[in-house]
């Protein structure tokens, strides 16, 4: 079912030749929503903290990959040095450390969410181009 | 005999199909460059109850960017048309409301060659649909003339007072640059001062809007109210992050009933305590609403407009250089924006992030300011 959806988003996109960049940020929060819906589908508080500690690392893993390769530009790096911050701030309350509070084991769930919306404000966004979001995502896959 | 009358068919057939992808192309080429017509009067509907006219509302809708968000289930949503359908039934359900939305949608291309039409506006009328018409907005500056052509040609003028509502939705308004905020055109700039522009516009026949809604991050800060607040008596706004999911805006709907006795000011603190409720109740992040008397604020706004223009123009410098870290904050975090006249004219409604270096944050001053700390200099506000 998700490569039919996968397949049919590419085939829209080519034939509605929709602005990439939207599609390449919606595709990291796609990512960081998926793993909240994992972590509430889990019960045990030890099993939602690894699913979420992974995601943190996987992620931020493949950002260091993917800025070393000297692939991406420098507006990519810029993003990405603020995306790296935030996951290891994230990284450091979800195990109480530097200064944070440990999220609770009956806050993961919330803790989930609140990580998908930090990336959903409407704020001034961060526009990480299409190729470097494929790249990642295509670097988190390997890492797993 | 027999191969030339096949032959013949063949060629005939793929005569016709070249004609055929020819007369499409065409078309689609031609529909694409057609006249830039503000109102074709394609679905224009009579309707001459003008006189039941008493409230006028206008959306702009901002979609031309990433506005992809998640429900607490999972489910991927786009706030620009879930703003659209909602402010649909707004106008559906005001039976005495003129209500004009426009959607600025990202451009598209059928094929990568043949440009779609970027901009979508409706117009109802008493609950009645009375104009949808597809438009261009693809130019270089941004410009709200055609925008205003059209509110100015349908809007209702029957001689009595009517109430002026303008909410506007999208990505935080830049106070200065401002370019990249169209996904589709990264060169365009459009920053409050635009905003300020188009609120001129539209508000020619009756000088101030009564109530305008500002659904967007960091909307609360000095220089916004202040140029908003030209033409609004009354500001909505968020001058903290906002989610996404935006202000809850079904007070809007049935103002016959909602806002029967008139009172604006009022009206405006119901729609904050809903909009803040339903925020709290569906997000983990920060949720600050907050409504501005804009004549009563202008004794604050006087006093720390000097210190605030310093702080923006120094900005304006310092980016080109990329050596200054600047980030929001609250106003009172900063001394020379901490006077005791910050209070007035304001009803804020704030609950910190639940998660985050700021969830023990307890109260907002309701205004948001800059702090910028050069990376070759000590900290300056």
């Amino acid at each position: 079912m998700k490569t039919q959806i996968a397949i049919l988003s590419m085939f829209l996109i080519f034939v509605l030749a929709a602005p990439s960049n939207v599609y390449a940020q919606s595709q990291l929060q796609n990512y960081f929503s998926d793993i909240a819906t994992k972590v509430k589908a889990t019960e045990n508080p030890v099993e939602k903290r690894q699913i979420l500690n992974d995601s943190f690392l996987n992620m931020s893993k493949a950002l260091d990959k993917i800025q070393n390769s000297g692939l991406i530009s420098e507006n990519d790096r810029m993003d990405f040095l603020h995306l790296k911050i935030t996951l290891q701030e994230n990284q450091n309350e979800l195990a109480g450390l530097n200064g944070y509070e440990r999220v609770s084991d009956t806050q993961l769930n919330n803790f989930s969410n609140y990580v998908v919306q930090s990336m959903e404000q409407a704020d001034q966004t961060i526009t990480i181009s299409l190729i470097a979001a494929i790249l990642i995502l295509i670097l988190i896959v390997l890492i797993v | 005999m027999l191969i030339n009358y096949i032959r013949f068919i063949i060629s005939t057939k793929y005569s016709l199909l070249l004609r055929g992808t020819g007369c499409v192309v065409l078309a689609l080429f031609l529909c694409s460059c057609g006249a830039n017509l503000p109102l074709q009067n394609k679905t224009l509907q009579e309707d001459k109850d003008l006189s039941a006219t008493k409230y006028s509302i206008i959306f702009f809708i901002h979609g031309d960017g990433n506005y992809a968000y998640h429900d607490n289930n999972g489910n991927e949503l786009n706030a620009d048309e879930v703003t659209l359908e909602n402010a649909i039934k707004v106008a559906e359900q005001n039976p005495n409301a003129e209500v004009f939305i426009f959607h600025q949608k990202p451009r598209m291309h059928f094929l990568f060659f043949f440009p779609l039409r970027d901009g979508e506006f409706y117009y109802y009328r008493n609950g009645k649909l009375i104009a949808n018409e597809t438009y261009w907005r693809d130019k270089e500056i941004s410009n709200f003339d055609l925008e205003a052509e059209v509110y100015n040609s349908l809007k209702v003028n029957n001689n009595q007072k009517m109430i002026n509502v303008f909410l506007y939705f999208g990505h935080e308004i830049p106070e200065y640059g401002g370019t990249d905020y169209d996904e589709s055109y990264p060169d365009r700039a459009f920053t409050v001062h635009d905003l300020a522009s188009v609120m001129k516009l539209f508000a020619n026949n009756f000088s101030k809007f009564d109530l305008t809604v500002l659904s967007t991050c960091y909307g609360g800060t000095p220089f916004t109210i202040g140029k908003l607040g030209r033409f609004s008596k009354t500001i909505v706004a968020s001058p903290d992050n906002l989610h996404l999911s935006y202000f809850d805006f079904h007070l809007m709907a049935r103002l016959d009933i909602n806002l029967q006795d008139g009172d604006v000011p009022a009206f405006a603190k119901r729609f904050a305590q809903k909009a803040f409720n339903k925020l709290t109740n569906d997000v983990q992040t920060t949720v600050s609403v907050v409504v501005y008397d804009v004549d009563r604020v202008q004794n604050y706004l006087h006093s720390i407009n000097k210190v605030y223009d310093q702080t923006l123009n120094y900005l304006k410098e310092e980016t080109q250089i990329s050596m200054t870290k600047i980030e929001h904050c609250d106003c009172a975090d900063i001394p020379a924006y901490k006077l005791p006249e910050m209070n007035e004219g304001i009803e804020v409604f704030f609950r910190s992030a639940r998660f985050g270096r700021l969830k023990n944050k307890q109260k907002h001053s309701g205004w948001e300011c800059w702090k910028y700390e050069s990376l070759n200099e000590q900290p300056k506000n």
